[in-house]
């Protein structure tokens, strides 16, 4: 078992809310999932929640407080966390580090593992216009616990991470690189929007399966 | 820290902000009421479909503005929809609407609720009768109990997917149980006795109390073996004696 988390807001101004952590603690003594995941972004201000994954100015402060954060939780479970990138839309103009030494830094210093989604590296570097193998290959093979992959749609002048179409062609030799950088991880295929027969995503998997091989 | 706050500050009020500056900020701030419109279609289905998708989502977006959600868990946000409506002016004639809403928040919860526990009877029956008159039940986490003045258990039976959305009443007040059996959260219509016995004890009285209840004075026995004998009161606690 695998419980991917998505309302911690690792990343927020916020104080971390207590009830959800000691929930999330609760659930994983009661199950012991074998991997446990958040994103590297925020939701709330204020305590205003977007329920979104909304993106990290990359400066030294927020990877101080991501880090700190990331140790409470870690404190919390007993237990080191995988944290994963996320595709993002919009670039804070205070951002000093680029986007691949900040989430190498994340894990170097608060020892979580990282959940790497080839496919937001891949709609970050076309959003932002960076080289994604170079993304890659500032990532620590060490620390990569997981990886996934997932379908975007483009808008023409913006590439969304969708979840809900098959694996992008020029996706996959990127996933190719990870896999040969990292040695195979778990890989989840994430297709939960428009969910297509279950042989095209025994397809997706099969793809992936063939490179992991 | 405060230049962090400061830049999300900024960022999510410049989301949910009417017009966003630019293409950028529109994806999320798509993103963001795609989430919590999904989120309350996802526990309101009935309302939705009773609305129509085109007034539900500019109801949800009102929503989304006047109680915002306070969770990352979106399974607690929602929770206000019944006041909202009531005070919504594009839903003042559907009168029954806001405890339509009350009865699905009910549903969302029961299915979200703990597992009963079993009750334990050997301890029940090895009470002194001093001690029993101070038993206060517990209903099951899943039990969630509703009235409305509209017959709120026929609208919603009605509207569930399989049904035309024609109720078999249109008039008449619901007592209604909500209570969760394995993954299937189930809706029963109540007497007014029933309805009294279980808010009897839904309010904590001691059974003491219930017992000496005129209005449901013989029934009294019954009524004990039903719901704890089908699991809708799951465990006890003795009230301190006086």
């Amino acid at each position: 078992m695998s419980f991917h988390g998505v309302g911690l807001s690792l990343g927020s101004a916020d104080p971390l809310d207590p009830d959800h952590l000691a929930r999330l603690d609760a659930l994983v003594r009661r199950f012991e999932p074998a991997l446990v995941s958040e994103h590297l972004s925020w939701s709330s201000v204020d305590s205003r929640h977007a329920n979104d994954l909304l993106p990290l100015p990359f400066t030294a402060e927020a990877l101080e407080h991501v880090v700190a954060r990331i140790g409470r939780v870690q404190e919390t479970l007993g237990r080191a966390i995988l944290v994963e990138n996320v595709s993002t839309y919009f670039a804070f103009e205070e951002s000093t580090i680029p986007e691949w030494d900040f989430v190498a830094e994340v894990a170097r210093r608060s020892g979580c593992g990282l959940l790497v989604d080839i496919n937001n590296i891949w709609v970050n570097a076309a959003n932002h216009g960076f080289d994604a193998r170079r993304y890659v290959e500032a990532i620590d093979p060490a620390s990569v616990g997981e990886m996934h992959l997932a379908g975007f749609e483009s808008t023409g002048d913006l590439l969304i991470d969708t979840h809900g179409t098959r694996i992008a062609e020029a996706v996959w030799p990127l996933y190719r690189t990870a896999v040969a950088r990292f040695g195979p991880r778990p890989t989840v295929v994430e297709w939960d929007v428009d969910i297509p027969s279950l042989d095209v995503l025994l397809e997706e998997a099969g793809k992936a399966e063939a490179i992991l091989a | 820290m405060t230049h962090l706050a400061e830049a999300q500050r900024r960022f999510l009020a410049q989301v949910l902000a009417g017009e966003p500056s630019s293409e950028r900020l529109a994806v999320y701030r798509r993103n963001v009421f795609a989430n919590h419109h999904d989120a309350l279609a996802a526990v309101y289905p009935v309302v939705c479909r009773l609305v129509g998708d085109a007034f539900f989502r500019e109801a949800s977006e009102r929503f989304a503005q006047a109680h915002p959600s306070r969770s990352g868990d979106l399974h607690r946000f929602g929770a206000e929809l019944a006041p909202f409506l009531e005070a919504y002016p594009p839903a003042r004639e559907l009168t029954y609407l806001p405890d339509v809403a009350r009865l699905e928040w009910e549903v969302a919860r029961a299915f979200h609720a703990a597992d009963a526990k079993r009750l334990d009877v050997r301890a029940l029956s090895a009470l002194s009768e001093d001690e029993r008159g101070r038993v206060r039940f517990r209903l099951q986490p899943a039990a969630r109990l509703v009235a409305s003045a509209h017959p709120i258990l026929a609208i919603w039976e009605a509207n569930q997917p399989e049904r035309d959305g024609t109720p078999e009443r249109n008039a008449g007040s619901d007592r209604v149980l909500v209570r969760r059996e394995g993954f299937t959260v189930r809706a029963h219509a109540l007497s007014p006795l029933e309805w009294r016995f279980l808010e009897s004890i839904a309010r904590g009285e001691p059974l003491g109390k219930i017992v000496g209840d005129p209005a449901i004075g013989m029934q009294f026995e019954s009524q004990l073996l039903q719901w704890t004998g089908n699991g809708v009161i799951d465990s006890f606690s003795l009230s301190p004696p006086r």
